[in-house]
């Protein structure tokens, strides 16, 4: 009568990975999702909007950076090591067939995860450097001032050094590859899911958004 | 019925709100960073920017506890969970064996154990396609067999163990 019941949150001594991913995990994950496909595909660069999506996410990236130190187990940078062998024998046994079960991210979405993490500290310092590291209350402000008839806003950026020169040209550059990086990342990392999720016969999404429906 | 899901709702609703004051903190104190930087590359020698480094010193603090606390409150609420399933699993052990001391019959545990989490006879009936007088004599057979007046002190039997062992850890 008494069948074995396992836990729905956290794991009792084995290595399959959570049942439900912390709150910190799961807002984090999804708000910069959503950050960095409506700055990358709906709005323009320079906008407000665009600027403080982007501080958005860099607060939220910092956030889940201190969470790699703070956090419960399988969230610190300790339960996830990037190790691109482990990475290949994982990916190697998927196509095999036979994925290992990991109490975090397996090796080869270890590896997507600081890449997205690299990627992402790429786009962000970028468009930094772009906008001279104005928060987006003080670009606000320099465009309600240019629009009243003070230039003088955009004189002072001038002032800045990041003008109209080669330099600028290569950040902007830079930021553009970078973001698009990034998208392509986000393709990879979904169909990443979808076949690990299909060989694992193990629901992998349901944990990244409110864990498994109990019947 | 049960206290499980009571407690993880409501584990799920305090982690979830101090997630969210984490958030709004976290976006806070980068927007205000950042604003101060600004400020520190204008004018970097006024008395102004000591108060913002002391703003941001407490904000950036308040990040760090807020983690480290909700980082606790998190392994608090599994380690509950964790106790809860291995409390759980202890009791069904105790009654499966008490069930084979009795040498109740694999029918009779069915029906005892349904009495045991709270069943009456027409809803044990309906769950088993048993006619009520059916479960009603097995009933009467159990009590028989395990020396006991009516259901109350059935159930009692076991909740009693459960006190006694907690009392004595």
């Amino acid at each position: 009568m008494a069948s074995p019941r396992t836990t729905e949150v956290g794991t009792v001594g084995s290595a399959s990975p959570p049942q439900l991913w912390d709150p910190v995990v799961r807002l984090t994950h999804w708000g910069i999702a959503l950050a960095v496909l409506l700055n990358g595909l709906v709005n323009d660069g320079g906008s407000t909007f665009h600027v403080s999506l982007g501080w958005m996410a860099m607060s939220l990236l910092v956030l889940r950076l201190v969470w790699g130190v703070l956090g419960p187990s399988e969230a610190r940078f300790s339960a996830f090591p990037p190790n691109p062998g482990a990475a290949l024998v994982h990916l190697r046994r998927l196509a095999a067939g036979r994925p290992k079960e990991h109490a975090s991210h397996n090796p080869a979405g270890a590896m997507m995860v600081y890449a997205f993490w690299i990627t992402l500290l790429v786009v962000i310092g970028s468009g930094l450097v772009l906008t001279g590291g104005a928060t987006p209350m003080r670009i606000a402000a320099d465009k309600a001032a240019v629009a009243s008839g003070d230039w003088s806003a955009l004189i002072v950026k001038d002032g800045g050094g990041a003008n109209d020169s080669p330099r600028r040209e290569t950040v902007e550059g830079v930021h553009e590859v970078a973001a698009n990086l990034l998208l392509i990342l986000a393709a990879l990392h979904v169909a990443g899911v979808f076949v690990e999720s299909r060989a694992m016969r193990r629901d992998l999404l349901a944990p990244m958004i409110l864990g498994h429906r109990r019947k | 019925m049960s206290v499980t899901p009571a407690l993880r709702s409501a584990g799920r609703r305090q982690t979830a709100a101090l997630t969210v004051f984490l958030l709004v903190q976290t976006l806070g104190t980068v927007f205000f960073v950042g604003d101060v930087i600004g400020d520190l590359l204008e004018d970097p020698v006024s008395v102004h920017f000591i108060f913002e480094a002391f703003v941001t010193a407490a904000l950036v603090l308040g990040i760090v506890f807020g983690a480290y606390s909700l980082r606790r409150t998190i392994e608090l609420l599994r380690t509950q969970e964790e106790a809860l399933e291995v409390a759980r699993g202890a009791l069904g052990q105790v009654i499966d064996r008490q069930f084979l001391a009795w040498a109740l019959t694999p029918a009779e545990r069915d029906v005892a154990f349904l009495a045991l989490k709270g069943l009456d006879v027409a809803d044990i009936a309906k769950l088993r396609g048993a006619a009520q007088g059916t479960v009603r004599a097995q009933l009467t057979r159990i009590y028989s067999k395990a020396d006991v007046s009516g259901r109350a002190q059935f159930a009692a039997f076991f909740v009693e163990d459960l006190l006694g062992e907690a009392i004595a850890a």
